[in-house]
């Protein structure tokens, strides 16, 4: 099972970071990936699969400053 | 730390520090004067951030931002109507040397960007996002967990609208990196000076803890 911010997820396997991001709506540009406690470079957004009990949490910002 | 320097206005560093450590935490001055502490950003955040750590004697300071001061920016920003079109950087050291000149403040008037993260954040102990634009800050965060994973990283998110002041908070989500703000008001709200210093605050304590070496928040 997928967890995505402690939520778990079906539906997600197989899918890159950046299919995974774009299916949720998510902001691509604002977020950062942290997957089992890594964070995913932005460069390895497109070719790092969701994988089978992968932990991920999504960092997300808004504007203002 | 820069005790031979020349008087300023016909104080001495030794006045200036003297005053400073009747009220600063004692034991303090010593470590916050031997910090380096760059800043990315230069607005509402970084100006405050900024002020808060000059008074309290943080030694060593980089401002970097790209932007010159408008008058859209003096609701929150610590500009003077005097300072309009001067480069962010220029004129908040300018305002910064008023209130302690015996501190080293270097500026860089650039866009951060992926390719000068390693460049710019080399020389700090501790990396200060003050950024208004979100994708900027998650480039940030991106950047330096991959050039700098060792460095503590405080940055702001949501600070926006007139909300509860205690909606906004310090959270400490993974190794390294520090995140104020409510994480969910966005500055099309508005953003004006009140709720943007309580933001600005709470980075510039976890910067202060840190540099204390309080690491946890």
């Amino acid at each position: 099972m997928v967890t995505v911010n402690g939520h778990e997820t079906t539906g997600v396997v197989g899918q890159s970071i950046t299919e995974f991001l774009t299916k949720r709506d998510a902001p691509l540009a604002n977020i950062v990936v942290e997957r089992n406690g890594e964070i995913v470079h932005r460069a390895d957004f497109d070719h790092t699969l969701v994988e089978k009990n992968d932990k991920l949490e999504l960092i997300s910002f808004v504007g203002g400053g | 730390m820069n005790e031979q320097q020349p008087e300023v206005q016909g104080l001495s560093y030794q006045d200036v520090y003297t005053g400073m450590k009747e009220r600063n935490v004692k034991g303090s001055t010593a470590k916050l004067a031997s910090a380096h502490v760059t800043i990315a950003g230069a607005g509402g955040l970084g100006s405050n951030i900024a002020i808060a750590l000059t008074r309290i004697g943080v030694g060593h300071l980089i401002l970097i931002d790209f932007d010159t001061v408008e008058l859209s920016n003096s609701n929150r920003q610590q500009f003077k109507l005097s300072q309009l079109d001067v480069p962010k950087v220029v004129a908040l050291k300018q305002n910064l040397q008023e209130f302690n000149p015996f501190i080293e403040i270097k500026t860089i008037q650039e866009k951060v960007t992926h390719d000068n993260v390693k460049a710019f954040f080399a020389q700090a102990d501790i990396i200060c996002e003050a950024f208004d634009n979100p994708a900027a800050k998650a480039m940030l965060l991106d950047a330096a967990t991959e050039f700098y994973p060792n460095k503590p990283l405080v940055m702001g998110t949501g600070m926006a609208g007139i909300h509860s002041s205690n909606t906004i908070t310090t959270k400490h989500p993974r190794p390294n990196l520090y995140l104020t703000g409510d994480g969910t008001s966005k500055g099309v709200e508005g953003l004006m000076a009140p709720r943007v210093m309580i933001c600005a605050g709470h980075e510039a304590n976890m910067i202060t803890r840190l540099i204390l070496g309080k690491t946890t928040v």
